[in-house]
């Protein structure tokens, strides 16, 4: 009968993951290694799915899962990007191996192990100690990256057997007021146990620090605090197959209060580990002031662990350069498929942007952006925004730092180092997008559907100026910046303090890196309602813009508009772009609608979980709509 | 001194008329012959001999030739009557570990197929199968000579379970556990016996391995007589049985226009007035080319060949058989001599089987079998389908044929345009995007694509096998012990060698419509990708290698006591261990081991009362030490009321009847696929690179990058075999032993069907699906064979032979999603395991505004009228996956029968075979046909029956076969449904054979020979036009062959 025992001892079984500590580090990286992947645009719900970014009808935007709901396509039959049972994610719209609750389980399975002393036997006490808080934050995080897209989730706090019934694996969702607590503890619990700051940045940086956990648990009470969470009536009906409701239909104002304490305690350990708005100070090409202004904007995000950067996804660097860069005039590189600038910002993105003095374009007093599609040629006072003597649209006119630092247009200049032979800003490159032109349409896959490039996301020490494939300065994906902390901070004190100066202060920090004025100075000057941030609603809509602006094209906007009830609002708005068939100016600038965007309140706030969830689990509920 | 010679003739008959087939044999050694399909006989003897007339089924019976004179001829007519021997059918069937069993005594249900009946004019012996073997489901797809492209599928009593493991019968040659493939390879010319255990009495003695039935055929052994030469050759032509059909090019070209602008008023048509009228005026066909791919691909035929010699005899020391077999089988692709290499297909088949056994003493046999099957192949190369599964380079030149643009480029060009070049100038052209800018891709052109390169595999089979059999009678009479053991080597290779093809187009000189050629990738500036290379490139393909090693020991028992009481007992112990080269990874690479013991005894009171009882008690390797064994008992019981005393008087009429009656266990241990062989431990990669993670700067200094962990199975230590119960009713029926009926209907029920636990909520986190064995199916069914025979005259002699295969399961227990009341028309439960979910089309729409005020279909939200429009059957809406409901027959037929004849008319035969399949429905896949669709530079041609009848403004037919046309995927329009759905119902002239035996053949020193011409697959008669219904939903694929083959055969 031994004839059939054929399978040998040293078979790999996950009891040998604790056995050493090179194994088990193996397993803490494993916890890690479910983090999403933002930097790849595929795998970024918030980036693709909402109205910021907009890609051409040619095959790919039929299965990118993301950019099918941001055309209206979620549905409960199959979801898409459904993180909930890991499907149509990613990659070619199939990549399912990031489960968010496999993850979960993994951490779960890492700590039972690791808290027992008797397991990796060579792990000293405070690396054990510091390991167990890296997980226990990766796995408050994976709860509230659930809780951010479903709203109530069942708290995997133990993991059940593998091996028992499928009864005993069923877990029901809990209300949120819950989820948010439990989340917020085990937070806590993390950031006793984690180190301040990472001390060997070579082999560490990307993990996770007491500044990062502090950053989640800010980002975790901001959210709970707002209205989508705190006292949402729209749901109040929302209950479970036992009649537990899940969304706690009053309001509690001491969220915010929590909310404001949680983003000042993560400010002050950011600033106290080195965090600083980011500035380009080693400008060694002699730039003009408004290249540099922009380089601040710019390498804010694209700078590789730079001053902002409070928490940089090691395992996710930003990939997609490559589909924001269209080639451009002066430069050398054509090819579509190298340069392919797909990726495009509605004109309602770029009319978000404020004026150059600092105030949204429709409140300015002193410039009339009514017909702003409207064209003029550019004069050499703004070569540096605007090649001379171009004639593009009026809105591409007048405006805010930021808006020429994130956005390539028809006629925009796009500094890179490369982009001439000494590195100068002086007789750059910039695009011209007609139809047929070198960024314009004519390819037959990859085009740019609005005439807007995202300029933000591409590092300026990339090399596109060749007639070499490009090389690609990538950086860590920025999931939480300074620039954030400030602006949730402000928002919170708003909240708590109608109007307060202090939240105007930390605005201010921002504009002034943004090459603005502040609040107070740019309102009472320039805006047509001049006393708007006196009021606790007038500031909160300062405070939501900005933070729109700061963070545009970081997919935070889409989580944000639904945070704050706003997406039935704004993303029912048409998506619109100009005219890229066009070949002539005239024919060019005229603005078109590319798709109407649907949003159905209260439904669309949240994922479907999708009948095969609901019906293979009798206790879960499906959410409200769907 | 020598005796003298003299020449014997006559027939050796019943009281029906002339016994075929029977033996005349010289007592003691030497000279014999078979009678023909009269019955008749020739041959020399020394005039002092004995002879011996026997046939199976009757008494045997000796002639003394010194008792007759010869005739002024020096002829000596002997006409025997054999007396039908009504107490014991003497006729044998093979049933398991080298045992055989009197077919009067047999109470399972065990098909025994004549080998005559596999003689069919392919050189693939899975083809003969469908409707030939009662109790056999079995079905061709392709036609394409190759490693197992042609084979058929087949199931006995069909397919019976939906565990993603080993569905298919255990194939047993020899005793050697075989391939599909292997069997395909075998010679008829070389089998013995060929028998199909069907039910749980015949086949639990296979215990783990047995429930999907077991298929044994013995070959061969010598005789002991005089060396006797068989030679048969036979030159096959081989046709398409059907193609499918193009278009002509005009009307693709108005069509790929009006595709263009019914989707899109203001799209560009691809194709100018211009060109259109020029390619139909017949202008320059290098500037307007206008090809038809399938005739520029495809021969009209091809022609095989087929080489099979044996020889056998023996002493009464030794004997011994030696058999070699050359086939050889074309492709049906065209091959002009543009290389040096030939890219039509080439399969060439040899094998040589050798089987001797000595006397080593008086009561010990050795048998040693030595078998080596090699293939030889040489054809295009092949690719992967739209799901990444390979596709042969056959089936890859038929789909591209469909997937190429006829219109825009010749095959080739002149290669006197340009002298100075060597290389082949193939025409091909730039794609256009929709508004006709040039793209950067070529159009395939699918002339290249075929003969650019080619493959070549080959493939080994050595399997050295040795036999021992003692007799025991020493101990106790009817006592015998026997071992056997095999090893069994297989290997296979294949390379691939091609070059890049160099492509042109034409460019028009519009001053005298001259043209020049422009080479498109030649690697300069401009060129496009691949650039070509002249030169072949190599790269190495699959390497397979296996072996298995098999050893068994047996005792058996068996006497007849007082002339009444026939009692019989095996037991049988055996070990097997198999082992492949190829494994991805530590777990596949472990042998798999089965062991076991398996016994039967049987009682038998006056060949009138039958009773027996088989086990299997076998351990497989792959489940856990608590579940690694498991026992599978049978019991059968028989009633042969013919034998009764009170059945007398009918006995004239009524030769023999038999009831059967059988029940018992089979199992199963080749569950779930192969990467899941050891489901009672867990399977933990431990360096996994996509769990990893990297942190660090990244600024010069290395990043820190560590892989992780993933889990690809838990640990389960309750999976365990798969389960067959099976009961079996079985008659027997013989009338004036002319007409014969066999009847056996049974019921199975298989259950610990391996399946992934589906309801095991995400939120738990399991990086795998547990399984369990929970399914369970029913199948029930019938299976028939008849056979008829009649002497009409003393030189006209005419038999019929049908069976009829009834086959159908049903789903009893299956792990899926717990359906609420209002969903419960998703739910397999009581569906065949082979019936298909789908959206039950209704119509086309109408117009635009009944598709806006209709459920919104799959999220689709551009459908126009002339688009597929659904069915809502939950009336919610939305038409979605919720809206499938169980369309159609099953896939695989429930019922395959044959019928068939044959007529013999002194020297001239005659038959025919009719084969057909019924209650089955299949699904042509609209993707794969939709016309001018482009991708890259495949372009989808335009079927003829999609140019009959399409939706279009100007003839809106709501019931068109093809919908609204359009240039790009409309997925609406795709979906499976009842739309696509045909009743794949078919009855086919399967086999003609027409033969002439020359018996008077003494000046050449033969004793006879036989000139025959066959034919296979003549005709079908299908509802189903667009291409031969018997591939199914496959028929873009290498269509099935018609053989015409001409044959001699001669023994000497």
């Amino acid at each position: 009968k031994k004839y059939l025992d054929i399978v040998p001892d040293n078979v790999a079984v996950i009891e040998n993951a604790f056995k050493l500590r090179t194994e088990a580090e193996k397993y803490l990286f494993t916890c890690y290694s479910y983090l999403p992947k933002n930097g790849d645009g595929w795998f970024n719900a918030g980036l693709m799915s909402g109205d910021e970014m907009w890609l051409p009808q040619s095959d790919q935007a039929h299965w990118h899962p993301a950019f099918r709901i941001a055309q209206g396509q979620q549905n409960k039959d199959r979801p898409l990007f459904n993180e909930w049972g890991g499907d149509l994610k990613g990659g070619d719209g199939r990549f399912n191996y990031l489960v968010m609750f496999r993850g979960i389980r993994h951490c779960n399975i890492f700590l039972e192990n690791i808290k027992d002393q008797t397991k990796v036997p060579d792990l000293s006490l405070s690396e054990r100690e510091r390991w167990i808080g890296e997980v226990e934050f990766l796995k408050a995080y994976y709860h509230y990256y659930l809780l951010r897209m479903y709203g109530p989730i069942p708290i995997v706090d133990k993991n059940v057997p593998e091996s028992s019934a499928p009864e005993d694996l069923y877990y029901k969702r809990m209300p949120v007021d819950e989820c948010v607590n439990y989340i917020s503890a085990l937070l806590d619990d993390a950031i006793a146990k984690l180190p301040p700051r990472i001390v060997d940045e070579n082999k560490e940086l990307g993990r996770t620090t007491q500044v990062i956990a502090l950053a989640v648990k800010a980002k975790l009470w901001l959210m709970a605090a707002s209205p989508l969470f705190n006292g949402n009536s729209d749901f109040a009906g929302f209950r479970d197959k036992e009649g537990i409701a899940l969304f706690n239909p009053t309001v509690d104002q001491t969220k915010w209060e929590k909310a404001r304490d949680a983003a000042k305690a993560a400010i002050d350990a950011a600033e106290a580990n080195g965090n600083s708005l980011y500035t380009y100070r080693n400008d060694v090409f002699n730039l003009s002031n408004e290249t540099k202004t922009q380089l601040n904007i710019r390498n804010a995000v694209t700078d590789r662990w730079g001053t902002e950067v409070v928490w940089g996804l090691s395992n996710s660097y930003f990939v997609n350069e490559a589909l924001c860069m269209p080639p451009l005039v002066r430069g050398s590189n054509t090819d579509r498929f190298q340069l392919q600038g797909v990726w495009a910002a509605p004109i309602k993105i770029a009319k978000m942007f404020y004026s150059k003095n600092g105030v949204p374009i429709d409140e300015d007093k002193t410039l009339d952006f009514t017909n702003y599609m409207q064209t003029r040629a550019a004069v050499t006072s703004e070569q540096f925004y605007i090649e001379p003597n171009f004639v593009t649209a009026r809105l591409n006119y007048d405006r805010e730092p930021r808006f020429y630092a994130d956005l390539g247009f028809d006629g925009g200049r796009w500094y890179m180092k490369d982009g001439t032979t000494t590195g100068s800003d002086v007789n750059g490159m910039y695009v011209q997008m007609k139809n047929a032109q070198t960024a314009g349409f004519g390819h037959f896959t990859n085009w740019n559907e609005t005439g807007y490039f995202i300029k933000k996301l591409v590092h300026w020490e990339s090399t596109t100026n060749s007639n070499n494939a490009p090389t690609w300065k990538s950086y860590p994906w920025p999931e939480i910046r300074l620039a954030d902390l400030y602006l949730m901070y402000a928002e919170a004190l708003n909240e708590v303090e109608p109007a307060s100066p202090m939240a105007i202060s930390y605005l201010d920090r921002i504009r002034t890196r943004a090459g603005l004025k502040g609040v107070v100075e740019s309102w009472s000057n320039f805006s047509r309602n001049p006393g708007k941030y006196g009021s606790q609603d007038g500031l909160r809509s300062i405070i939501h813009r900005e933070r729109l602006i700061e963070l545009a094209f970081e997919g935070q906007r889409f989580w944000d508009l639904r945070r704050w009830k706003q997406s039935g609002e704004e993303l029912n708005k048409d998506i619109t772009g100009f005219s890229i068939l066009g070949k002539t100016t005239e024919a060019y600038n005229i603005e078109r609608t590319i798709f109407n965007q649907t949003f159905i309140a209260p439904r669309d706030y949240f994922w479907p979980i999708g009948n095969y969830e609901t019906r293979r689990n009798p206790k879960l509920v499906e959410n409200p709509g769907w | 001194a020598k005796a003298q010679q003299v020449t014997i003739q006559g027939v050796v008959q019943d009281t029906v008329g002339g016994i075929p087939g029977a033996t005349v044999i010289v007592k003691g050694g030497g000279q014999g012959t078979n009678t023909d399909n009269l019955g008749r006989y020739k041959f020399k003897a020394a005039a002092n001999a004995t002879l011996t007339y026997s046939a199976i089924g009757y008494k045997p019976k000796q002639v003394l030739l010194s008792n007759y004179k010869a005739d002024a001829a020096g002829i000596i007519k002997i006409d025997v009557s054999l007396e039908v021997n009504t107490t014991s059918l003497e006729e044998v069937a093979v049933t398991g570990f080298g045992n055989t069993q009197k077919k009067a005594s047999l109470v399972s249900s065990i098909t025994t197929v004549s080998v005559k009946d596999l003689k069919t004019p392919s050189s693939n012996l899975t083809n003969a199968l469908a409707g030939r073997v009662a109790g056999i489901i079995a079905f061709q797809g392709s036609g394409e000579p190759g490693l197992g492209t042609d084979n058929s599928t087949f199931y006995i009593r069909g397919l019976s379970t939906f565990g993603s493991g080993k569905q298919d019968p255990l194939i047993l040659i020899d005793g050697i556990e075989s391939s599909s493939t292997d069997m395909a390879r075998l010679q008829p010319d070389d089998i013995s016996d060929f028998s199909v255990l069907k039910d749980a009495a015949a086949a639990s003695i296979y215990g783990a391995r047995g429930a999907n039935g077991v298929v044994l055929i013995n070959t061969k052994m010598g005789k002991d007589a005089a060396p006797q030469f068989n030679f048969r050759v036979e030159n096959r032509m081989s046709r398409n049985t059907r193609d499918y059909e193009f278009a002509d090019n005009i009307t693709y070209m108005n069509m790929s226009n009006e595709a263009v602008l019914t989707r899109n008023p203001n799209g560009v048509e691809p194709y100018s007035q211009n060109k259109i009228n020029s390619t139909r005026a017949g202008e320059d066909p290098y500037l307007y080319p206008n090809n038809n791919w399938i005739q520029k691909l495809i021969k009209d035929y091809t022609i095989n060949q087929g080489y099979n010699l044996n020889i056998s005899g023996g002493s009464n020391r030794a004997r011994y058989y030696i058999a070699g077999t050359y086939n050889k089988d074309n492709g049906i692709l065209k091959v002009e001599p543009i290389n040096d290499f030939n890219t039509n297909i080439s399969l060439k088949n040899y094998s040589l089987r050798s089987n001797v056994d000595f006397n080593v003493s008086k009561s010990t046999v050795l048998i040693v079998r030595m078998y080596g099957q090699f293939d030889d192949y040489q054809g295009p190369i092949g690719g992967f389908n739209e799901s990444g599964a390979r596709i042969s380079g056959g089936e890859q030149t038929f789909r591209n044929a469909l997937n190429a643009n006829p219109v825009m480029f010749p095959a080739v060009y002149p290669a006197s345009k340009l002298p100075f070049i060597e290389h082949p100038l193939f025409g091909s052209a730039q794609t256009r995007n929709s508004d006709l800018s040039l793209s950067s891709t070529m159009y395939i052109n699918p002339y290249a694509e075929m003969v650019k390169g080619y493959q070549v595999y080959k493939t080994s089979n050595l399997q050295p096998q040795l036999e021992l059999k003692q007799n025991l009678d020493g101990i106790t009479p009817g006592l015998t012990a026997r071992a056997m053991g095999y090893l069994r080597r297989v290997s296979f290779y294949r390379v691939n060698r091609s070059y890049v093809p160099f492509f042109y187009s034409a460019i028009i000189n519009p001053q005298d419509q001259s043209y020049s050629l422009q080479p498109l990738n030649d690697g300069s500036a401009n060129s496009l990708q691949p650039v070509g290379r002249e030169f072949l490139d190599f790269n190495q393909d699959a390497k397979e290698i296996d072996s298995r090693f098999w050893l068994e020991g047996a005792v058996n028992y068996n006497r007849t006591f007082k002339k009444k009481h026939t009692v019989s007992g095996m037991l049988v112990s055996y070990m097997s261990s198999y082992e492949n080269a190829n494994a991805s990874s530590l777990i596949q690479s472990l042998p798999a081991r089965n062991a076991g013991v398996s016994g039967r005894f049987s009682y038998g009171y006056d060949d009138r009362y039958l009773a027996e009882f088989n086990f299997g008690y076998n351990g497989s390797e792959r489940f856990d030490r608590r579940n690694r064994w498991g026992f599978f008992p049978s019991i059968g019981v028989g009633y042969r009321i013919s034998q009764e005393k009170f059945f007398k008087p009918l006995r004239d009429i009524v030769s023999n009847l038999k009831f059967r009656a059988t029940y018992g266990l089979v199992g199963n241990d080749a569950i779930g696929n192969v990467n899941e062989r050891f489901f009672y431990m867990s399977n933990v990669n431990l360096n996994d690179a996509g769990f990893g993670a990297t942190f660090g700067r990244n600024d010069g200094t290395a990043v820190y990058n560590r892989n992780g962990v993933s889990i690809s199975r838990y640990a389960n230590s309750n999976i365990t075999w798969e389960r067959s119960k099976q009961i079996n009713l079985g008659m027997d029926l013989s009338i004036a032993n002319a007409f014969d009926l066999i009847v056996d209907a049974y019921k199975q029920e298989r259950s610990n069907i391996l399946q992934p636990i589906s309801n095991i909520d995400n939120a738990a986190g399991l990086m795998a699906v547990p399984f369990s064995n929970f399914g369970k199916v029913s199948a029930k069914g019938v299976d028939l064979s008849g056979s008829y025979r009649a002497n009409i005259s003393k030189d006209f002699s005419i038999n019929a032979r049908g069976t009829f295969t009834y086959a159908t399961t049903r789903i009893e227990r299956i792990d899926e999603l717990p359906y609420s009341s209002d969903l419960a028309y998703l739910s397999r439960k009581g569906y065949s395991i082979n019936q298909t979910w789908g959206y039950v089309a209704e119509r086309l729409f109408a117009d635009d505004e009944e598709v806006a005020n209709s459920p919104v279909q799959f999220g689709n939200t551009n459908l126009r009228a002339g688009d597929i429009k659904y069915r809502d059957i939950n009336k919610d809406g939305i038409i979605n996956s919720d809206d499938q409901v169980a369309i159609g027959y099953p896939t695989q037929p429930e019922i395959i029968y044959g019928f068939g004849s044959s007529f013999y008319y002194k020297n001239i035969d005659f038959s025919f075979y009719f084969q057909g399949a019924s209650r089955f429905s299949f699904f042509i896949n609209s993707a794969q046909i939709q016309p001018f669709y482009q991708s890259g530079g495949y372009q989808t041609g335009l079927l003829q029956a999609v140019a009959n009848d399409y939706w279009s403004e100007t003839n809106p037919n709501l019931y068109a076969f093809w919908p609204r046309l359009s240039t790009y995927r409309i997925d609406n329009n795709n979906q499976l449904s009842t739309w696509w759905m045909r009743n794949g119902s078919f009855l086919r002239l399967k086999n003609l054979e027409f033969g002439y035996t020359f018996n008077n053949l003494k000046k050449v020193k033969m004793q006879h020979a036989r000139l025959y011409f066959s034919a296979t697959n003549l005709f079908i008669v299908s509802g189903f036009k667009m291409w031969d219904a018997e591939m199914r939903g496959n028929g873009l694929g290498y269509p099935l062959q018609s053989l015409y083959n001409l044959g001699v055969q001669v023994s000497f």
